[in-house]
């Protein structure tokens, strides 16, 4: 055995510093803890599991948000396996934030069904777990792991009311449309590799999947058809993952079907994994970007006018959202291709995202307190004099939607502004234009939910008391953490629209 | 004839096509499962040819991932298939249309 393979494989062992993905395995065993509990409490005790997964989160949250905030120095580790930045910190944060709203709904949408519940906690753990490595990925490997421990974590999440046919339909679809995304992908990693390792050409590497040294290769081969070809398919690939045109086919259905907390996970910490790796992939192709660039401004034009005018029709409230989710995957895309030539677009598309988890979580937290059999059949009749009915939610959902819409001074507006600077910067004037057109479309169908849950009389009272079955009020299983996390959500809305003081420095990327 | 490289890219490749469009002419959510585990091996075929002529082994390596991720997958796809089955008698993709505008 060669003394310099062992010496190579010593200094690659050397990198393996566990301790800088302490969140990340904190989670993984956390979810470990809930299986176990779930066998050694006794059944009463059951309930208590939600809760101990919500608290292992908002203290690990906690803990960085107070002491490990910056990330620490940007470094990569395993062997170049991870790099970890500034960037994948504030993702870190996001998904763990996401993750603690994703297990409320799921606490409140379990409620009075039979099914296993421990589960969807455990997945959920691990699935953010998989997102926050994922975009800390530095090597196509880890890339495609992570994602595929996220995809196969997601198809179960989908599909998991299996007592109703929409959510296995949906689950379905997804599996479908996910493994599709994920063949595509690797097959577009597999052209990468074969280009880049091949020791004809100048920049060629044996470890052709790490980003830095593929990097490198295109640097010196810019025009290899194969590596050209492998780069549009891993882009087609993260595409299908965000929901941009035309691979969103799968959103509407799979965001129907699915349970409201999967949907809001769907919707926010998967999409925002797509552009954590979007926004590495696109330095790391940054040498292609004569060919890379035109395809992203194409697909962000198609996706904003996409997503908007498919949504002006739907009366299926998740509907609603998921196609708002895709035309909110276009504006961060215009954000994307902003960053290659204003760095500090990088930031302003993180306050986007953060700015879109609020007001989502608001308005999938609004969703899961409506009473309705089974959350896919909400439609924009349940939302009937909610404002009336229980005012609280009213407000939440106003507040949720307008910032989604982007209406001054609520934080998805500063999201869009920065978005649109960050293109008016970057002298995108085509795409500034049809970003414009697609705010004043979306504001359509976001008041359009306004308009029912305040303007419009519910009228299905009679329905159902003929029928024998008194119908819930709005809100009834509405709990003090319940409130609390609405409130953190619309409070987050608010007060980022008003006041981005400490983020000051961070946004304009010092 | 000697088999080099290309004969091999190109296997992989006319195997990733089939499974491709197998996928999306296929009615039978069995048979496109298959279609799909058969892009994963296309894949798998092209990363052992150029790991072999090209030296190195990563890509030998990443094939015991994607193998592993593919189990996993059909592990979880299945059981949604079969509780599916349950609920709605069919696999068929053209009945299985209650998610629409």
């Amino acid at each position: 055995m060669p003394t310099d393979t062992l010496n190579s494989l010593g200094e690659i062992a050397a990198t393996n510093t566990w301790g800088a993905i302490y969140p990340e395995m904190i989670l993984g065993c956390l979810a470990l803890l809930l299986l176990a509990l779930e066998v050694i409490l006794p059944k009463f005790a059951h309930g208590a599991i939600p809760r101990i997964a919500i608290l292992g989160q908002v203290l690990l949250l906690g803990y960085i948000v107070i002491f490990d905030v910056s990330g620490g120095s940007s470094r990569v580790a395993f062997g170049g396996m991870v790099e970890l930045s500034a960037t994948t910190q504030a993702l870190r944060i996001f998904f763990l934030l996401a993750s603690i709203f994703v297990s409320y709904l799921a606490m409140v949408s379990f409620e009075n069904k039979s099914l296993a519940r421990i589960e969807y906690f455990a997945i959920t753990l691990v699935v953010t777990g998989a997102l926050s490595i994922m975009a800390m990925s530095n090597h196509f490997v880890m890339l495609f792991v992570a994602l595929e421990t996220a995809t196969v974590g997601f198809y179960v999440l989908v599909s998991y009311f299996r007592q109703n046919p929409l959510s296995l339909e949906a689950g379905l679809k997804y599996l479908i449309m996910g493994a599709l995304s994920s063949a595509i992908l690797l097959f577009g990693i597999v052209l990468l590799y074969g280009a880049a390792s091949n020791p004809a050409l100048a920049g060629s590497s044996l470890d052709s999947m790490n980003f830095q040294n593929l990097r490198v290769f295109l640097e010196a081969n810019p025009t290899d058809t194969l590596a050209i070809i492998g780069m549009l398919l891993v882009i087609s690939g993260v595409a299908f993952k965000i929901g941009a045109f035309p691979f969103q086919i799968w959103i509407p259905d799979v965001y129907q079907g699915a349970p409201v907390p999967t949907t809001a996970f769907l919707a926010v910490s998967s999409k925002a994994a797509g552009f954590a790796v979007l926004l590495t992939l696109v330095k790391t192709f940054a040498p292609l970007s004569n060919v890379l660039i035109p395809v992203l401004s194409g697909i962000a034009a198609l996706t904003i006018l996409f997503g908007n005018f498919a949504a002006l029709t739907q009366r299926n409230l998740k509907r609603v959202i998921g196609l708002s989710g895709v035309s909110h995957a276009g504006f961060l895309l215009i954000g994307v291709i902003a960053a290659q030539s204003v760095p500090e677009a990088t930031n302003w598309v993180l306050f986007y995202l953060f700015a879109y988890l609020l007001g989502s979580m608001a308005v999938f937290a609004v969703f899961a307190h409506l009473p309705k059999a089974w959350d896919s059949d909400l439609d924009l009749d349940d939302l009937g004099d909610l404002a009336k009915r229980n005012g609280f939610l009213g407000i939440a959902l106003a507040i949720g939607i307008g910032s989604l819409a982007g209406i001054p001074p609520l934080a998805g507006f500063i999201g869009k502004f920065l978005i649109f600077v960050a293109a008016f910067k970057a002298e995108l004037f085509t795409l500034l234009g049809v970003g414009i057109v697609g705010v004043v479309v979306s504001i359509y169908y976001y008041f359009g939910v306004i308009k029912a849950a305040f303007f419009e009389v519910w009228r299905f009272t009679d329905e159902n008391e003929e029928s024998g079955t008194p119908s819930a009020l709005p809100g009834a299983t509405l709990t003090a953490l319940g409130k609390l996390t609405i409130v953190v959500a619309i409070a987050g809305s608010v007060v980022l629209g008003f006041f981005q003081g400490p983020l000051g420095s961070w946004l304009s990327g010092q | 004839m000697t088999v080099g490289l290309e004969q091999y890219i190109a296997v992989s490749a006319a195997l990733f096509a089939i499974g491709f469009f197998g996928v999306l002419r296929r009615k039978n959510t069995l048979v496109i499962y298959m279609c799909l585990e058969l892009m994963l091996n296309a894949c798998n075929l092209g990363l052992i040819a150029f790991s072999r002529y090209h030296g190195g082994m990563s890509g030998s390596v990443f094939v015991f991932f994607t193998i592993t991720v593919a189990a996993a997958e059909v592990a979880v796809g299945l059981a949604i298939i079969v509780a599916l089955f349950r609920k709605r008698q069919t696999v068929q993709v053209p009945a299985l249309n209650a998610l629409k505008n």
